[in-house]
């Protein structure tokens, strides 16, 4: 990253109280947790196919035996899912974060705040939908439709993603508003 | 329903929607810091970014205020945002992996004016390593406004 333009640099009375950048927590450990859990949290959550123990003890940065016990750990916990048995393997267990997610939004809003969101995230499904003239984020060709209308690729990707965002909160609020009326076994199933 | 299967597809080149829960946890990790004033998560039902903002007794008088916007997605896209801003101008950086006409995949576009197209770069493949990095390259910075 650039230097900062000299007219911008602390003046010589600024500089006698200079802050104290030694005092702080290096951003390598920042970014990590505290604990070897964090890590291996961390790990799964950053999986996007199953994995073996072994690479998740890389990713994770333990070892093997570690990995192993975590992975069991979380598997009981609902956070990761074995998916093959030899050699074994484990996945994020996404349901399960979506499960958590709804349970948030209960918990932070109303019946009747979580109704408002929805329709206002319809509505803007709605607006998508009419503008890229197709009924779902997944139809677009990101770079198809830039050449068509004559955007940047970067422009329309932002839109899509959004919309695609649009279309995961329609789906969690509509799990998080039904599962007000069922009991909180249901919704893990629900939809 | 909304499952993996559906990801898989969109990450083939139709975006990906924001990954709330990489959000949460990289939140969390901020907010503790010493480096931010401010960390909010999400900060309204709406908005689906980290807005982090740096406290001023890193800069000198000449900067007004300086934060990082970062938002990451499902299939591991993602762009973080730093911005200055100045008595007169600003000053912004952004670390970018998404698909885009002008670069490859992963890129910047570097200070003063973030300009298009950025520069070609690899970012690490572990979002705390590219986090890391981030971070490294703005406490250079700001130690650059202390020296003469």
């Amino acid at each position: 990253m650039d230097e900062p333009r000299s007219d911008l640099k602390a003046d010589a009375d600024e500089r006698a109280e200079s802050p104290d950048f030694e005092s702080l927590t290096p951003p390598r450990e920042l970014v990590r947790g505290e604990r070897t859990r964090d890590d291996f949290f961390d790990a799964v959550l950053g999986l996007d196919s199953p994995a073996t123990i072994s690479d998740i003890a890389d990713r994770a940065g333990h070892g093997t035996d570690a990995a192993r016990e975590y992975l069991e750990w979380f598997e009981r916990m609902g956070i990761a899912t074995q998916v093959t048995e030899s050699p074994a393997t484990y996945e994020r267990n996404q349901e399960y974060l979506r499960w958590r997610r709804i349970q948030r939004l209960r918990t932070q809003y109303t019946t009747d705040e979580l109704l408002e969101y929805l329709s206002a995230e319809t509505e803007r499904d709605e607006e998508y939908a009419d503008r890229f003239d197709v009924d779902s984020p997944d139809a677009v060709s990101i770079t198809a439709h830039a050449s068509e209308v004559d955007r940047t690729v970067e422009d329309v990707w932002e839109d899509v993603t959004a919309w695609q965002t649009t279309r995961r909160r329609i789906a969690l609020l509509e799990r998080a508003i039904t599962t007000g009326s069922g009991g909180s076994s249901e919704e893990r199933t629900a939809v | 329903m909304t499952d993996r299967s559906d990801e898989g597809a969109s990450a083939d080149g139709n975006g990906a929607p924001v990954d709330f829960d990489r959000l949460d946890l990289l939140a969390e990790r901020l907010s503790t810091d010493d480096r931010f004033t401010q960390v909010e998560a999400t900060p309204d039902f709406a908005p689906d970014r980290v807005a982090c903002v740096y406290d001023p007794g890193f800069y000198p008088r000449s900067v007004r205020e300086a934060r990082l916007e970062i938002v990451w997605f499902e299939n591991g896209d993602f762009t973080v945002h730093y911005h200055e801003d100045h008595a007169e101008g600003t000053f912004d950086h952004r670390w970018d992996r998404h698909p885009s006409d002008h670069n490859t995949r992963d890129h910047v576009h570097p200070g003063p004016d973030a300009p298009t197209p950025g520069t070609n770069v690899s970012h690490p493949s572990d979002w705390r390593d590219v986090l890391s990095t981030v971070l490294t390259a703005i406490e250079e910075r700001q130690r650059g406004f202390w020296t003469e």
